[in-house]
């Protein structure tokens, strides 16, 4: 079935490849910094505020002066702390973050016209930017791989800053972090063992049947499981002790200051966007490429994870870390376990 | 009648919500009931609803709370306390202080200061009035021991300027010629309010 | 041609990455130099085409080197260097270099017997999960059995040992461990 699909398109180069990595560095870094203004205005609309209002039009361009002042802070490196460490650090977080969008669907794939307005697009054009960077056929393993590859970010930041807050906020970080990557991996076996691929595009063929044909509708518990396990991966609220303000400071991210801080950040939001695009491809249907709007229903799905992500966080209160180990071995882990042999069961029958 | 309604038989009307929160399990079997119950009960997305709910109230309902504050203010109570206004006499427009020196004197911080002179009329006039609002404490007695209802607070609390004079002068504080039609009169300290009807409950009788 | 550079790139990189874990005396550069290092030779299974191995050795060294992370962080102050105990220095020298030596010959052993070959090539049409799975659940099913087993006893052994004093509070005198309670007012 994807053969066929995969022999009408034209030959992914190099170059589109680079293309692509472009795009998703430039496109997501931006959503990143956008994120948190609309992240701003959601919370601020439900707790009945305005928001920012007052740089730009409705607080638009309150993402530029953010923006200014994180690359103008100073940036502070503690006299004790490891400091080699202490500066790759920020970069594990956002370098994985992206390194896992290379694997999956982001945008779709187009060809760069050969002229514009009659003039000759030098060097690009006429390449083929396909829509995931790296097609490789174990794209979901290859994504949780990286994910769990980000942990290093906070676990290194927290431990090399000499610092009591980091060393526990880093703590909490291989704490749940660990336990909730069984989970995530556990509520993904399902829907992979039905669709029988690790492929992204495999699992989009395979729900290409329209709403009725949704994975969601057959493994509701693995969507729910894989949401509670995505919502502690990327360090959202109910699950966010890494860095809860109430009691630890700010965990592992106490010292970091100016862009540092914000490379933290950015990977934070590629990989809250990440798991959108995860949740939306293997349960929510994924994009359809068979006509011009599919491309948008994905990116409204993603969009309705991303404000999801935000109405928790305006409406749900924190739990405590041992509850939080509580819910994933005790509760979610058995759950998913049971998922998965119920679902074999059905499957061999 | 019981205990609880007679207690309360003077009191407004109560809308209390008492909570019901269940027993405390006590065994393990109990303790996985009461998670299974609290998971199927659906309890939190009765939060994300009313979340929702405040949301589409706040952006459709106008029920917006954010005040802009530099640009919109909220009233204040005509009881405020604020920096003080000298108000004039309504009929000729001369300010009504008489220059006696009671507040001056009643001043608990010592930060009026005041210098008096005769005029031509052999009138008493005030050459010299500051209050130093470094040291003020905004207490009040200067307005009620005023025998003119010269000197009463006003309603300024924004009270940043580029030099501590700003204030204080005399000048300043005095009432406008040109706002004269405008000038609230003082009904003295301790007035009621003038909504103080509406802000009226019964009082508890019993405890 | 990319081939030969990345393979080159990554060889150098992990052999410079594990000699810091060994050399280093500072417990975080060994650490992460170690994590770095299990993370690129996943880099070689990309190459080869074993897409799948690879992911698999990311995300279980990734978690392995994190649990390691976590013993550190219990036993050590990561940000000072610490100082080794080395009783006798030739004895440690010779037995590890005894030990690389033999490891050496062991692997590099096929190399001089004959051109090493494929035992297992890819099928064509078939994904990487297919063939690894083809392979652990025909030829290998039995070590591959043993080896869930002693993973599993290795798990129960670990609930056992961590959870002797389970139902206990440490640090308070009551057996909610596991969620707040409201207590209700029982007059």
């Amino acid at each position: 079935m994807e053969t066929t699909l995969v022999e009408n398109l034209p030959e992914v180069t190099a170059l589109g490849v680079i293309i692509k990595a472009i795009i998703i560095l430039a496109v997501i870094s931006a959503l990143a910094g956008f994120g948190t203004y609309i992240e701003r205005k959601v919370l601020a609309f439900m707790q009945r505020r305005l928001g920012p209002m007052h740089v730009g039009p409705f607080g638009l361009l309150q993402i530029a002066a953010d923006g200014i002042k994180l690359f103008t802070k100073e940036d502070i490196v503690p006299q004790n702390a490891n400091k080699l460490i202490f500066k790759i650090a920020p970069a594990i977080t956002a370098a994985t973050a992206f390194i896992a969008l290379s694997s999956v669907p982001v945008f779709p794939d187009f060809t760069i016209p050969e002229m514009v307005f009659g003039v000759t697009i030098p060097l690009v054009g006429g390449v083929f930017v396909p829509s995931i960077a790296s097609d490789i056929n174990i794209g979901i393993l290859f994504v949780l791989g990286m994910m769990a590859a980000g942990l290093y970010g906070p676990l290194l930041a927290g431990m090399s800053q000499a610092n009591k807050w980091g060393i526990i906020g880093s703590a909490r970080t291989a704490v749940q972090f660990l336990s909730y990557e069984v989970v995530t991996g556990l509520s993904i076996l399902a829907p992979i063992m039905i669709v029988g691929s690790l492929s992204f595009v495999d699992f989009n063929n395979a729900q290409a049947g329209g709403i009725g044909s949704w994975l969601i509708w057959q493994q509701p518990v693995a969507f729910v499981l894989f949401l509670i396990a995505g919502f502690a991966e990327t360090n959202r609220t109910p699950f966010d002790l890494l860095e809860h303000e109430a009691e630890v400071v700010s965990g592992y991210a106490t010292e970091y200051s100016g862009m540092r801080w914000g490379m933290f950040f950015i990977g934070e939001y590629a990989n809250m966007i990440t798991v959108a695009i995860i949740a939306s491809i293997v349960f929510l249907g994924g994009y359809d490429s068979s006509y011009e709007l599919g491309w948008l229903m994905i990116i409204l799905k993603i969009s309705f994870f991303f404000f999801l992500m935000l109405w928790v966080r305006a409406a749900w209160p924190h739990v405590r870390p041992d509850q939080l180990m509580w819910l994933c071995w005790k509760v979610l882990m058995p759950i998913a376990v049971i998922n998965i042999v119920v679902t074999g069961i059905v499957i061999m029958v | 009648m019981s205990l609880e309604q007679f207690k309360n038989r003077t009191v407004g009307t109560q809308v209390y919500k008492t909570l019901d929160l269940g027993e405390t399990p006590k065994s393990g079997m109990d303790r996985f009931k009461q998670v299974v119950k609290r998971t199927f009960s659906l309890e939190l997305f009765v939060g994300l609803w009313v979340t929702i709910r405040e949301m589409g109230n706040a952006l459709f309902g106008g029920n917006m709370h954010t005040v802009k504050y530099p640009f919109e203010k909220l009233p204040i109570s005509p009881r405020y306390r604020a920096i003080h206004d000298m108000l004039r006499l309504l009929e000729s427009g001369h300010y009504r202080c008489i220059g006696c020196g009671l507040c001056e004197k009643i001043c608990i911080s010592n930060c009026i200061s005041m210098d008096t002179r005769y005029d031509e009329n052999q009138r008493k006039e005030v050459s010299e009035y500051t209050i130093n609002f470094g040291r003020c404490i905004f207490c009040g007695y200067c307005a009620e021991v005023c025998p003119e209802l010269a000197i009463v607070h006003g309603g300024r609390y924004e009270n940043a300027s580029e030099q501590r004079a700003g204030f204080s002068i005399f000048e300043d504080m005095l009432t406008p010629i040109d706002k004269l039609n405008l000038q609230q009169e003082y009904d003295g300290f301790g007035a009621v309010t003038p909504n103080a009807d509406e802000n009226i409950k019964k009082t508890p009788l019993a405890y | 041609m990319y081939e030969i550079v990345a393979f080159y790139l990554f060889s150098a990189l992990t052999i410079g990455l594990f000699s810091v874990t060994v050399m280093s005396s500072n417990l975080l550069y060994a650490m992460t130099s170690l994590a770095a290092g299990m993370v690129l030779i996943s880099g070689f299974f990309f190459l080869l085409g074993a897409d799948f191995l690879g992911a698999v050795q990311l995300i279980v060294y990734v978690g392995a080197v994190m649990a390691l992370y976590s013993f550190a962080m219990m036993f050590f102050d990561a940000t000072r260097d610490i100082k080794e105990k080395n009783t006798n220095d030739a004895l440690v020298f010779l037995l590890g270099g005894m030990s690389a030596l033999m490891l050496v010959l062991m692997f590099s052993a096929p190399i001089f017997s004959e051109n090493v070959q494929a035992l297992y090539p890819m099928t064509e049409g078939v994904g990487n999960a297919q063939d690894v799975g083809m392979v652990l659940f025909t030829k290998y099913l039995i070590p591959f059995e043993v080896a869930a087993l002693m993973l599993l006893v290795a798990m129960i052994s670990g609930i056992i040992l961590a959870g002797k004093k389970m139902d206990s509070s440490l640090t308070e005198d009551m057996d909610a461990d596991d969620e707040i309670m409201i207590v209700k007012d029982e007059k």
